[in-house]
This record gives structure tokens, C-alpha cells and sequence, in this order.
């Protein structure tokens, strides 16, 4: 089967969604599916964050996808990343240089995180996927 | 065309279609046939996609209006 990594390095809405549609996406195709959450990305992991904003460059949009998804045109990023975990085939990992220098304990993370990992773990883990995309 | 289940994800934009057929796929048996309600226009063909990978078969697709009809055989 196909795989795919995607590295996510924000917590705005504008780059959760894509990277938890794809990644989902993949894993109910039965593809392997991975995301490693760094730097930024890494504070959509905390426990109880909802991403209300969208990256700065595009705020006069950021009405229209908050009422897209309270609509339910559009489920919510962690409905996506839910679905996803629930095949068994998609897998999260959080960047433990971003967890030491933002403070963030593994106690602080959701409980769907799989492993937290530095850089040559997840490159170890990512080097044989035939897409690489980098969020940010 | 008869369908066993109808899953309606009209005015759900990708990947709420797909993501609601997948749930209606986890719970069905082989040999079902589900009826998938979208006005996404990239549903016929992402859930065409999604088939040949998951290996379930698209039996047809309407249009109807603005609705397309997506049938699908839950295969084993």
C-alpha cells in the first residue's frame, strides 16, 4: 500500500484541515498514513485546543470556514484526524525539540498521539512514503 | 437501483462525503449496496478512487439536480 507523511509546523484552522483531510483521507484508502507535529503545529496537540484562527494572510476568510464548519459542511479537524485513527492506519507523532522548548509535557498532549519523536525517528519512519508534504 | 442503506452527506463538502460513506461501509456487510447522497461535485469521482483502493465497487452514479446518487457494493 501507498503511504504518505505530511509534517505540520502550524495550528491555524487554514492548515489543520488540509493536512488532517489528507491524512485521513489516506488512511480509510488503506494507505499509511503518518503526521509529525512540529514547532507550531505541535500546540494543536495540547489537550482542550480548538483552532480558531486562520494564518493572518487570509483573516477576511476566517468568518466563512468558521461557519462552513459550525454549519457541518465541514466536520472539524479532530472529527477528520478521529476517523482516521479509527482504521488503524494513521499515526501522530509530536516533535519532542518543540515539546522542551515550548514546556509541553507528554501528560499535556491528546490522548491520540502515538509516540513523541525527534527528528531522525520520524525521518527513520518517513523515508519510504511515496508523498511528503511540510504544512506551514 | 435498490440500495440497502442510504447515507445522505448532501451540502458536506470533501471529505464529509467520503467520511460518511466510510462510516456506513465500517457498519455494513458484504454484498450491501449504499446509496451515497452529495452535492460535492468531486464525490463521484474521489469516491471512484476510494474503491479501487478500498476494494468496494461503485455500481453507478446519477445526477439528479444538483444531487448525485453514488451506489456502492460492500464488498468483503
Amino acid at each position: 500500500m501507498p503511504k504518505i507523511s505530511i509534517i505540520v509546523a502550524s495550528e491555524k484552522l487554514d492548515k489543520l484541515f488540509p493536512a488532517a483531510t489528507l491524512a485521513t483521507t489516506a488512511a480509510v484508502m488503506g494507505w499509511e498514513s503518518e503526521m509529525f507535529f512540529t514547532f507550531w503545529g505541535l500546540l494543536a496537540l495540547k489537550k482542550g485546543y480548538e483552532p480558531k484562527e486562520v494564518s493572518s494572510d487570509y483573516k477576511s476568510y476566517e468568518d466563512d470556514l468558521r461557519r462552513a464548519i459550525s454549519s457541518g459542511a465541514m466536520p472539524s479537524w479532530l472529527e477528520i484526524l478521529e476517523q482516521g485513527k479509527k482504521t488503524g492506519k494513521l499515526k501522530i507523532y509530536a516533535c519532542s525539540t518543540t515539546m522542551n522548548f515550548l514546556g509541553v509535557k507528554t501528560e499535556d498532549l491528546v490522548a491520540y498521539v502515538d509516540e513523541v519523536v525527534g527528528a531522525a525517528s520520524f525521518l527513520s519512519k518517513a523515508k519510504d512514503s511515496d508523498i511528503n508534504l511540510f504544512i506551514s | 437501483m435498490e440500495a440497502n442503506i442510504v447515507v445522505d452527506a448532501r451540502n458536506k463538502s470533501c471529505p464529509g462525503p467520503l467520511l460518511a460513506l466510510t462510516k456506513a461501509v465500517m457498519k455494513a456487510s458484504p454484498g450491501q449496496i449504499i446509496m451515497l447522497l452529495s452535492t460535492d461535485p468531486g464525490a463521484p469521482q474521489d469516491i471512484r478512487e476510494w474503491a479501487s483502493h478500498a476494494g468496494h465497487k461503485v455500481l453507478n452514479v446519477e445526477k439528479m439536480g444538483e444531487t448525485y446518487r453514488i451506489y456502492l457494493e460492500v464488498l468483503g
